[in-house]
């Protein structure tokens, strides 16, 4: 018995693993806010958070990826690896003569200055590069916008460092470069000073000695092998990850959330195996007649129907005191104002009413599919050879269908349960967002609808390592109704 | 392809099944309706005909992008014109050619027409405006007739994209007091009518269902085919990528990515079919397993075919027929998804489906229409495909003794 309980821990490990890389891997495509909360912040020592304003500006941000040396790589942000030729590419974007009309050409040069502080060195070498005299007009200009660093009192910069900064703008404003663009013709500089301050802008962007080098070419083996993906990990196990929605750790905030929807849960899918297994015996033994024809029938359409749609139905006829006269449920959160006054009876009663739709809503779609593939296997049980012996022997009805052929059912019903609750799962968060529940389904819902990565991030693996457990208490259900894997792990 | 013997026999056992025939009947409606959407509601008039002379203002709408915005309405819009065309010809040419090819030559004859009305579309390089521009047909000139046309209208008078000023949240059968036109099922809180976007949402939901069923069924095919008869250390390492995706939700999977990728409604549909194979993949490596050691096999590798042509020129066909079954499923499947998705929230908000209906309709939760109509074509839709997916079923349970 705890050879199969090891054994089946230790093959759910590398789903675990798996989920986990998939969780990341979506969630790296967001990008920016969630390699912002990775890293902490700029001066964050390790392990330390800090609030992020929501109203960093993308340059600022860039910047202090670049700093953090955490700029890499979040999936769709290839702007890191800019190089040369793709900076040539743009200025001639803008160029008049490439056809193209003039709002194109300004959104061109936008996207060039939005890149900000990732185009800086390859604008650089585009300026060092005596073949490419034409764009150097351009190219200056673009320096200017993209090397300008902005200072605001959210990077918490040493006043040293923020001096520094200001005169390298200050610097860079007075440095570009004029340039005339006429129609059919390259770009012309007409700077007289051209050739002092192209040196003196090379020497104001020169590359610092420890920046990190981001080649064209080594771009998808950054992003494939440098993902951060242990840095996550290790903040996740260490409960460090930082909600930007929510202005807390995400596990504070999942810490309130989860025992609602693990208790919805576990009441719901309990209540649908109680239902569930009278209906489909009872449904199985009848088999032809009326009753067990409107069963199967009206179980088939119950298992088309949507729970999002009952759920609303549900609400509009029940909870919604225009449409009754007066309300007969409460429409939100699972205890009443003031709950915690309650008496124990009282405060059962109260949980119980406003927790009646919900679990109702969240049951009888798992409630339907169990009672109807108990039915469909009962009557395969029951044309077996061994329920023949057993009617041959004299064995009982009763018997028959309780101590033989359901404790066969019974294994494979155990089997679909785990699918079941994967839908469990997934389901339980329409059902929370109907019926206002902050539990963990909707947490989860509000962090997918204000992009909060983390929390996102946090909550989901969270409920695939409560479904897990689930699966486990499943499979261990399992061996102990099914004598062949408890004599084969003895 | 060779040909299957076993689909054909299994189609006309299920079909004496009334279930089966009342749910093909019910998704042949509702695919109809999706079709023939703009045709049955619509602002503009069918057929015009005033001193000026006669007019077809609606099928003179049906290519501008003003009012079908979305891709995917160009193939419909195509479809709803080949149609009457494909039939009568596919009638005449019965004796010619088989029903199977007829099927498939219409649908290449929608697909490459559909194809060829999306050319105008691209920016051509040079940065010269695409040739088919916005045009405003809706004027009104074609929409309001006077005392001296003969019009013909559609049955909903109302565009799923037309927006009545003042009439927002009415309820069924309200008479719009300006243009004297009935809104059947009432308006939404933006004052669209609720029954045109219930046929404009038939479309959506369709092309949902069919695109991401096609993708998973595809990926699924794929990774179950490969898993189930090449075997070996790959099998191992697909079966546990397969186990994952099983344990992993696949509403919250869907939801995440929508979430990080964005709201719309092509990201949605390939998102539901890149995320709900894992079963598809799973049934198709039995199947595969199960053929595998047949003789068949065996004399195609004595013979020393390839084993792509052996696993999907030899073993596929006979492994079909499970694979159109869950496609069905498939399709009920990612209809549910996409009107869940759009249900909670993360929907594509500029195109008019049958779960943002929903969505508005658990805003404003008094307003009890917005929740029926939408949920009920949910239901018939879902229960019609699933009704022939369980008559297959059991038709091949029935085979299979």
């Amino acid at each position: 018995m705890y050879a199969y309980l090891i054994r089946r821990l230790l093959l759910m490990i590398p789903t675990f693993f798996g989920i986990l890389v998939i969780n990341f891997g979506v969630l790296r495509l967001q990008g920016l806010s969630f390699t912002e909360a990775l890293s902490g912040g700029l001066d964050a020592a390790p392990g330390e958070r800090k609030i992020m304003g929501s109203s960093s500006r993308l340059e600022n941000l860039l910047d202090r990826f670049r700093a953090a040396g955490n700029d890499l790589p979040a999936v769709i942000n290839l702007n890191g690896f800019l190089d040369k030729a793709d900076i040539v590419a743009w200025l001639r974007k803008t160029a008049p003569d490439s056809g193209r009309e003039v709002s194109a050409r300004n959104q061109s040069e936008k996207s060039l200055w939005l890149v900000g502080p990732y185009a800086v060195q390859p604008l650089a070498e585009v300026l060092r590069d005596d073949a490419l005299a034409e764009f150097h007009g351009p190219a200056s200009q673009a320096l200017t916008l993209c090397g300008y660093a902005s200072i605001t009192p959210l990077d918490l910069l040493s006043k040293e460092r923020s001096q520094q900064l200001e005169v390298r703008n200050r610097e860079l404003r007075k440095l570009s470069i004029t340039y005339r663009q006429e129609p059919g013709k390259p770009f012309q500089t007409t700077d007289p000073d051209a050739v002092s301050k192209r040196a003196a802008l090379l020497a104001l962007v020169a590359k610092p000695a420890n920046a990190a080098d981001f080649s064209h070419d080594s771009r998808w083996s950054a992003i494939l092998l440098r993902t951060g993906f242990t840095d996550f990990v290790v903040r996740l196990a260490t409960g460090n990850l930082w909600s930007e929605s929510k202005k807390e750790g995400v596990f504070s905030v999942i810490s309130r959330a989860w025992k609602t929807t693990l208790g919805l849960n576990v009441v719901s899918i309990l209540l649908a195996w109680m239902l569930a297994i009278p209906l489909g015996i009872r449904s199985a033994r009848r088999l032809g007649t009326l009753e067990d024809g409107i069963t199967t029938n009206a179980l088939f359409l119950l298992w088309s129907l949507p729970s999002f749609f009952v759920g609303a139905l549900l609400l509009h006829y029940f909870c919604t005191s225009s449409a009754s006269g007066s309300a007969w449920f409460p429409n939100k959160d699972l205890t009443s104002d003031g709950s915690l006054w309650f008496s124990t009876p009282t405060f059962l009663m109260d949980v119980l009413w406003h927790g009646f739709l919900p679990m109702l809503t969240l049951s009888y779609a798992s409630f339907v599919s169990l009672s109807r593939y108990l039915r469909g296997n009962l009557l395969e049980q029951f044309s077996a050879d061994y329920v023949r012996t057993a009617r041959a022997k004299g064995v009982s009805e009763d018997a028959i269908v309780y101590q033989h052929a359901f404790r066969n059912s019974s294994l494979t019903l155990i089997t679909l349960s785990s699918g079941l609750l994967v839908d469990l799962f997934g389901g339980v968060l329409v059902v929370e967002m109907i019926f206002s529940i902050h539990g963990l389904g909707w947490t989860m819902l509000d962090a997918a609808l204000q992009n909060d990565a983390p929390l996102l991030m946090a909550t989901t693996v969270m409920s695939v390592g409560l479904l897990l457990i689930g699966i486990l208490i499943a499979d261990l259900l399992y061996a102990v109704v099914d004598p062949r894997i408890r004599s084969r792990y003895a | 392809m060779p040909e299957v013997p076993v689909c054909r026999g299994l189609w006309a056992k299920a079909w004496r099944k009334p279930t089966v025939r009342w749910g093909s009947w019910l998704s042949l409606v509702i695919l109809l309706a999706g079709i023939y959407s703009p045709f049955l509601a619509n602002e503009l008039a069918l057929v015009w005909w005033d001193a000026k002379g006669l007019s077809f203002p609606l099928i003179a709408d049906l290519f501008n992008r003003w009012s079908f915005p979305k891709y995917y309405d160009v193939y419909f819009n195509v479809a709803a014109l080949l149609l009457p065309i494909l039939l009568i010809g596919g009638w005449l040419l019965r004796r010619r050619i088989s029903l199977g090819n007829r099927v498939l030559g219409g649908a290449a004859a929608v697909l490459v027409l559909g194809t060829l009305c999306l050319i105008p579309l691209i920016p051509s390089p040079s940065g010269m405006q695409p040739l088919w521009r916005h045009r405003l047909t809706s004027s009104a000139a074609v929409t309001t007739p006077h005392d001296h046309a003969n019009t013909l209208f559609a049955p909903i008078k109302f565009s799923a994209m037309t927006l009545v000023q003042g009439q927002v949240l009415k309820p069924p059968l309200t008479v719009d007091q300006d243009s004297g036109r009935r809104f059947w099922l009432g308006t939404d809180s933006a004052g669209k009518d609720v029954a045109a976007q219930l046929l404009a949402g038939a479309r959506i939901s369709l092309t949902v269902g069919l695109v991401a069923t096609g993708l998973s069924l595809l990926i699924g095919l794929l990774i179950g085919a490969i898993s189930g008869y090449v075997g070996g250390w790959l099998d191992l390492l697909l079966q546990r990528i397969v186990e994952i995706m099983m344990c992993f939700p696949t509403f919250i999977l869907i939801l995440v990515i929508v979430a990080m990728l964005g709201r719309d409604i092509i990201i949605i549909m390939v998102v539901i079919g890149l995320t709900s194979w894992a079963g598809t993949a799973r049934l198709v490596r039995g199947e595969f397993l199960a053929q595998s050691v047949r003789d068949y096999v065996a004399a195609g590798q004595a013979l020393g075919l390839g084993p792509l042509r052996i696993m999907f020129r030899h073993i596929l066909p006979n492994a079909l027929t499970p694979l159109l079954i869950t496609a069905t499923f498939s399709i009920a499947g990612a209809v549910t998804s996409e009107s869940g998705l759009s249900f909670v929230g993360l929907g594509d908000p500029t195109v008019a489906s049958w779960g943002m209906l929903l969505e508005q309709g658990r805003q404003n939760i008094q307003y009890g229409w917005l929740i029926w109509c939408p949920g009920i074509m949910v239901f018939v839709l879902v229960s019609a495909l699933n009704l022939i997916g369980n008559g297959l079923r059991e038709a091949i349970d029935a085979a299979a003794e």
